[in-house]
């Protein structure tokens, strides 16, 4: 037993001790060593995650943030499964920036960084009540902010501060329904179905069902929700690539668990069936996966339009939960892991892309297919992946989304979503393949004869390879990972 | 168990140390450092011995009448304060040997400095409202020379607004007195000493001497309309905007108010009139107006000043609630927020000391060459906006759960105040931390040689709020509990 929980405190404070290293140990300034030892943690902690597949149900307290309430952390099957995605992305991106970096400043600071963000992100993963979790939550978007602004220059500065009061506003909102939350449970502890004491919340329907939405929009801020999307696609195309992989495909999806640990892990699913809350949210999912789309069709710049893309597809998953019903819950949660593995895979491209050749313009791709043949291929898989298209991972994730919206007892919603979700699709088309289509046939005015290969490095390459050969193998054998999560939606609901 | 006359020693030992301090003239630096912080620590020393062994009963000083007198007593809510001054003091006083070097007149300074304390402790241990009144007062002429010490234009005109403000809240404080003397609302008693039946005065009457006694003790708290002297004070040395500003003075501002809700009215009598919505929505104004203020304001200090006047309407927001939770958080924030201010102050002091820059466009970059200045600075920031693992989140989630737990309209745009405060204290503390370790285009090396961190007389003293409010934050048990004993009037 002893052996999970000295994991789950492991795998907080070993990156973040690790990333404090990297800050203070002189040896760290040459890179060889310092990329060694972030190797040697990240692989360490996807080892953790590995081993944690197996775990009971396990948690510990480290202290105690109050004299009643207990920083709390626990391992469950939701824990597990974040933990891994986000470990998987950590190991790539964190390879990935190995090269990537060479042309940026001060790579100890964004490597200290790097690490300490992990510690931070698996505090949120196994964050064991509300109050933990507002703890990880907060530190957590402390400790990124650096990452957004890396380069120091004016719009990355920006971008970093405004993604920081973004964060911290969304997570003070969200304070104020774990406040109330804190009296109406039995228990300071997550558990599959809720602990909400009904008898406690009293007559006070309206002040509860508040809370709750102040819960969802709060932590709606940081996984992209509309109103409240405006820091993602300011923060993407300034910061360093990898950066931008694990905001969109880890950090981002920590609002979405965050949401998950308040209405199915603490108020339980049922108390806010077929209220204003529940349409509320599903309303500003949708405003969000159709305006994100829209927003990714007009953009010209290749990482500012992934940076929508993210903004439309997290909200699939949003959608996904807020019909309340296990087809949705399957669909959202298979999309919160294709998507992280998807967008990895399509902003390490762009990163690669800008990083050989400066271009940041989809204009300016014409003809990248020569040049980089493996990446631009593993950015087919993504794009169709994102698009829906079997057999690549996004498909089934989309089709149980479908499957949860019609089931739902929302009726008009029940048909409407899924036309939403189709005109997206057609928008992700829109705003994918031309990329693709200019990179590959890049018609009569390119000169073919001149283009030689700039896939030089295989730190670079073989990452985007293995998250694009991922999003097709999930898409095929998808089996395991549906069980696996529709064992978490069995207990929550 | 110790004999009430200690309760003497600790309040005079400083009186008495710096009055001798004026006569004295020290050869070195050094002895003069020596003397003041003996005499500092041995105070310390003795009132944490009360603290830990408190005396019972009151210590009777002086009798004017024969239900009026000048009296002291060590019950709960002396021991948190007094605690709270003896145990920020000694360090307080070591950052300042430091910092007065580059100010001059430091005997003058030291002497009033050190009296301070003495009179600080006075009014934690004050009996009744008479004898609070009268340290009260005194607090204000032994920290206006301090106010005034650099003796230029700006710090004249701050001390004589503080002047100004003082003698018009002592004035409403009087008033109140006159309406609490005769009818026996005088002596501390936790739950209130005035009868419920007051002869001859109507209830709407002694309402309005409580409000009365709320914005004239609340003058100290800084309470909307009344924080104005707060920010002009920012022109005194550091060491007296820390512990003075943050600490002594305001502190004790919330202090008198505490006493007076809870020990002469009573927060049975007080609770669902119109008085307690008036201090209430006062409370509130408060929390917001620091705030916003706080976010435009350009020099540090000051911007650290109106911080602290949203903070301390934090600590009366939980007195008004007039419930024992809401005091427990109010108790809280006054120790945590103490710390934490002063920590501020004191980085900023630190800043100050080594470069002379007072601005928040100033100081880009700084960050690098005094990673620890800086780096306590945002641990500081981390809890006054009510982050956890710190001690800030602690006091705050108290706060708002008292407020939640009696979820009146009222109590609830309070805690949504108090969160848009916290926001607001990112936004005006993260603007002076993002620039100083992220300087947009990089790091000017040639203009960062003179930066540094600060010698051991300014770390140590930083180091140890450190530690405070990682541990109050970690470890809050022991002190919860001994406030939960406190507001349930146990002791």
């Amino acid at each position: 037993m002893f052996m999970y929980k000295g994991m789950i405190v492991l795998s907080i404070f070993v990156p973040t001790i690790a990333g404090i290293g990297v800050f203070g140990l002189k040896s760290m300034e040459k890179a060889a060593i310092r990329n060694v030892v972030v190797t040697i943690v990240l692989v360490l902690n996807g080892c953790f995650s590995i081993l944690m597949l197996n775990a009971p149900f396990d948690a510990c307290i480290l202290f105690y943030l109050t004299k009643e309430i207990p920083a709390l952390f626990q391992v469950d099957r939701l824990s597990k499964l974040f933990g891994a995605i986000t470990a998987a992305l950590w190991i790539c991106c964190g390879i990935f920036s190995f090269e990537y970096t060479k042309h940026e400043i001060d790579r100890r600071r964004y490597y200290g960084y790097l690490l300490i963000t992990l510690g931070m992100v698996n505090g949120v993963c196994f964050a064991g009540n509300l109050p933990t979790l507002y703890m990880t939550f907060e530190m957590m978007s402390v400790v990124s902010t650096p990452l957004v602004l890396h380069s120091l220059e004016e719009d990355a500065v920006k971008a970093g501060m405004k993604y920081l009061f973004y964060s911290i506003g969304g997570a003070s909102l969200a304070l104020f329904g774990i406040v109330y939350l804190s009296t109406v449970v039995t228990s300071n502890q997550f558990m599959a179905g809720g602990t909400l004491d009904m008898a406690a919340v009293g007559g006070h329907t309206n002040l509860f069902l508040a809370m709750i939405f102040l819960c969802i929009l709060g932590f709606g801020v940081k996984a992209g929700m509309f109103p409240f999307h405006g820091w993602l696609p300011t923060a993407h195309p300034v910061a360093p690539a990898p950066a931008s992989a694990l905001l969109s495909g880890v950090i981002a999806k920590a609002g979405v668990i965050a949401i998950m640990r308040v209405i199915f892990y603490t108020t339980g699913a049922e108390i806010i069936r077929g209220t204003w809350v529940q349409m509320t949210w599903i309303i500003l999912a949708v405003i969000s996966i159709f305006m994100g789309s829209m927003q990714a069709y007009r953009e010209p710049l290749f990482k500012k339009r992934l940076a929508y893309s993210t903004v439309s597809q997290i909200s699939y998953i949003l959608v996904g939960l807020a019909v309340l019903n296990q087809a949705g819950f399957l669909g959202a949660l298979l999309h919160t892991v294709f998507h992280a593995v998807i967008k990895g895979t399509s902003f390490l491209c762009a990163g690669a892309i800008m990083y050989k050749t400066n271009i940041v313009r989809v204009d300016g791709l014409n003809g990248i297919g020569k040049k980089m043949p493996v990446i631009m291929w593993s950015f087919i898989f993504s794009s169709l992946a994102i698009i829906g298209i079997p057999p690549t991972s996004g498909f089934v994730s989309k089709w149980f989304l479908a499957e949860g919206a019609l089931a739902s007892d929302l009726s008009f919603w029940s048909g409407f979503i899924p036309i939403i979700l189709l005109v997206s699709a057609l928008l992700t088309a829109g705003y994918m393949l031309p990329i693709i289509i200019h990179a590959f046939f890049p018609g009569p005015d390119y000169d073919y004869k001149g283009s030689t290969s700039l896939e030089t490095s295989g730190l670079l390459v073989v990452p985007i390879l293995v998250l694009g050969i991922t999003t097709v193998v999930l898409g095929m054998f998808p089996g395991p990972l549906i069980r696996f999560i529709s064992e978490i939606g069995q207990l929550v609901q | 168990m110790h004999s009430l006359n200690w309760l003497l020693i600790i309040i005079f030992l400083p009186l008495v140390g710096g009055l001798v301090l004026s006569v004295l003239r020290f050869k070195r630096r050094l002895y003069r450092e020596v003397f003041v912080e003996g005499v500092v620590i041995a105070t310390s020393i003795l009132t944490y011995v009360l603290l830990y062994r408190p005396p019972l009963g009151s210590l009777v000083l002086l009798q004017i009448t024969d239900t009026i007198q000048f009296a002291l007593k060590m019950d709960g809510l002396a021991r948190v304060f007094a605690g709270l001054i003896a145990g920020l003091w000694p360090f307080a006083t070591l950052f300042a040997f430091q910092y007065m070097t580059h100010e001059g007149k430091e005997n003058t300074f030291f002497v009033f400095y050190t009296m301070t304390f003495g009179v600080t402790l006075g009014v934690a241990c004050s009996a009744n409202a008479f004898t609070l009144y009268l340290f009260y007062e005194l607090l204000t002429l032994v920290t206006l020379p301090l106010v005034m010490h650099a003796m230029d234009a700006a710090s004249i005109k701050a001390g004589m607004t503080y002047i100004k403000y003082s003698i018009g809240g002592a004035a409403f404080g009087f008033v109140a007195l006159v309406f609490l003397l005769p009818n026996g609302g005088n002596e501390f008693i936790y739950g209130g000493s005035l009868p419920f039946k007051t002869l001859g005065v109507s209830k709407d009457m002694m309402l309005l001497a409580y409000i009365f006694a709320f914005f004239g003790f609340g003058v100290k708290a800084a309470v909307f309309p009344f924080q104005g002297w707060l920010p002009k004070a920012s022109v005194a040395p550091t060491p007296v905007t820390a512990l003075l500003h943050a600490v002594a003075v305001v502190k004790s501002g919330v202090f008198a108010v505490m006493r007076i809700t809870y020990y002469c009215f009573g927060a049975e009598y007080l609770r669902g009139t119109w008085a307690q919505s008036v201090v209430m929505i006062a409370a509130l104004v408060t929390i917001l107006f620091g705030s916003i203020q706080g976010v435009r304001e350009q020099h540090i200090k000051r911007r650290l000043a109106y911080s602290t006047i949203s903070n301390l309407s934090y600590i009366l927001f939980g007195v008004t609630l007039m419930t024992p939770a809401g005091l427990l958080g109010g108790i809280l924030h006054m120790v945590f927020h103490g710390v934490i201010k002063i920590t501020l102050f004191f980085c900023a002091g630190a800043i100050m000391f080594q470069t002379h820059k007072e601005y928040v466009s100033e100081i880009t970059g700084f960050g690098k060459k005094m990673p620890l200045v800086f780096g306590i600075f945002t641990i500081a920031s981390l809890s006054i906006m009510g982050v956890p693992p710190f001690n800030g989140f602690v006091s705050k989630w108290y706060l708002a759960t008292a407020a939640m737990k009696i979820g009146t309209p009222l109590a609830l745009i309070g805690i949504l105040f108090l969160l848009i405060s916290g926001l607001l204290a990112a936004i005006y503390l993260f603007n002076i931390i993002m620039p100083a370790f992220f300087p947009i285009g990089g790091f000017d090396n040639e203009g960062l040689k003179k930066v540094h961190d600060p010698n051991w007389y300014m770390l140590v003293p930083l180091l140890v709020f450190t530690i405070a409010m990682i541990g109050f934050g970690i470890k809050s048990g022991p002190l919860v509990e001994f406030v939960e004993k406190i507001v349930n009037g146990v002791i």
